[in-house]
């Protein structure tokens, strides 16, 4: 069985703080993974580590098969990897088609007609065709979120990761972006997403992971995790967040 | 004692050829300011400890020191050592070092107050660090750094008066020299003043122009 992503034994720490205390995680191409967790646990961090935002202390990363590290050229490997962050950070100077052809031409040199063809088609998708030539300031939270995933998809990774993409956003404006995520969880997009979302969880992902303290402390299909978990650390957490 | 503006009418021409010089060392010294201010600020912002730390004494030095001092040791210091550079060039070389240290601030700032997930989302999308830097980050530094480097430009175009004690014939030294055969002193030196004002007007309003553009993007 080969993985497309497997994390082994992973450390990482910032200065004298261990996030990262051992994690282990093997995704099957095609997977939906849905981590969640207390504040802390370092669930953003595993997903920074997948595309080497961070650099991880020790352990190994391999993506497709090949190790990850710094001597890696991470540049084609992050072509590979879609990110969607928290704050959207889309491109301020630049329109939401822009954004999203801006990589496809500059690292992957596609000729600009065929980045805009790539670009309208992506834009239909998430439903802002009409927002083209508008400024992400322009926008709100729910359609910078759903540009913010179209410039990711932009580049034809093998796989998304999603930290926590809803977490900025105004309640009436989630679900908006949670559709667009199924739709493309739907099409066997390969996901990694860190959320609270746990209607989301409980209906898209093959695979729950409760993260607390740096490592995994539950893991398995959602009805399992969410109905009947075994650890104290992950009942008392899930009481919790269900109010 | 009356004031007679009418000598100064007269050799008017004189003080614009100082104007001239003026802006030749301006304009030189600010291009070079530009070129190491932005080095320095790619230095200062990089990981490598070295750059880093080459970036921090060079603008701690410079920073740290008279502008006037910096100039003597160019001109009148350096023949000691056997390099002996025209007052030209040590004007301009020692306007724009000065000039590069407080650029190297403006920009560093600059390049510092652009968010830190531009970085993250452009490394993400498989660019690299020169293509990032200018497609993602200079662009929103720049617009950032305009006010703050006009103030500098300003800043440039007045202190290239201190090249006249290197003996460059700028528009200040014009005017001293204006004072030896006329004995006008007010009239000159406030003719000279309004000069600078004028040349200042023309380069602040232009930058006006140019924020005002950047700022409906």
């Amino acid at each position: 069985m080969s993985y497309i992503v497997e994390m082994k034994e992973i450390y990482k720490s910032f200065g004298p703080v261990e996030v990262l205390k051992g994690f282990n995680l093997n995704l099957r191409e095609g997977e939906k993974v849905v981590i969640i967790g207390p504040s802390g646990s370092g669930k953003s961090t595993v997903l920074r580590c997948i595309n080497q935002l961070e650099s991880i202390q020790s352990g190994h990363i391999h993506f497709e098969g090949s190790e990850i590290n710094e001597k890696a050229n991470l540049c084609a490997l992050r072509t590979q990897i879609g990110m969607v962050f928290q704050r959207f950070n889309l491109f301020p100077h630049k329109t939401v088609l822009e954004n999203i052809i801006e990589a496809p031409l500059i690292v992957k040199n596609l000729p600009k007609a065929e980045a805009q063809t790539i670009g309208l088609e992506l834009l239909e998708k998430v439903g802002l065709s009409d927002k083209k030539d508008a400024y992400p300031r322009e926008l709100s939270g729910g359609q910078q979120q759903r540009v913010a995933i179209a410039r990711a998809l932009a580049m034809s990774p093998k796989i998304m990761l999603f930290d926590e993409p809803t977490s900025a956003l105004d309640p009436e404006l989630v679900g908006e972006v949670l559709l667009t995520m199924r739709e493309l969880a739907d099409e066997g997009m390969t996901m990694v997403v860190v959320t609270h979302e746990m209607a989301f969880a409980r209906e898209v992902a093959d695979r729950v992971i409760f993260m607390d303290q740096g490592v995994i402390v539950e893991e398995g299909p959602p009805q399992a995790v969410f109905e009947n978990p075994t650890q104290e650390r992950t009942k008392s957490f899930l009481k919790r967040i269900r109010h | 004692m009356s004031l007679d503006y009418s000598i100064i009418i007269a050799k008017f021409p004189i003080l614009l050829e100082g104007c001239l010089v003026t802006l030749e060392i301006s304009f030189f010294s600010l291009l070079l300011g530009m070129v190491f201010g932005i080095g320095g600020a790619l230095c200062r912002t990089s990981s490598n400890r070295l750059l880093n730390s080459l970036a921090f004494l060079y603008v701690w030095i410079i920073r740290g020191t008279p502008i006037m001092v910096q100039l003597f040791i160019l001109y009148f210091g350096l023949p000691q050592l056997g390099i002996k550079l025209s007052s030209m060039t040590a004007g301009i070389l020692g306007l724009a070092v000065n000039t590069g240290a407080y650029v190297t601030e403006i920009i560093r700032a600059g390049i510092q107050a652009v968010d830190k997930g531009q970085m993250e989302a452009a490394m993400s999308l498989g660019m690299n660090y020169r293509q990032a830097m200018v497609r993602i980050i200079g662009p929103q530094a720049t617009k950032i750094c305009i006010p703050p480097l006009v103030n500098q430009f300003i800043m440039t175009l007045k202190n290239s008066s201190i090249a006249s004690l290197v003996t460059i014939t700028e528009l200040l030294r014009t005017g001293e020299q204006l004072i030896y055969t006329t004995f006008r002193t007010f009239e000159v030196y406030t003719t000279v003043a309004v000069l600078y004002l004028i040349m200042n007007s023309v380069f602040m309003i232009i930058a006006d122009k140019l924020e005002k553009r950047m700022a409906r993007q």
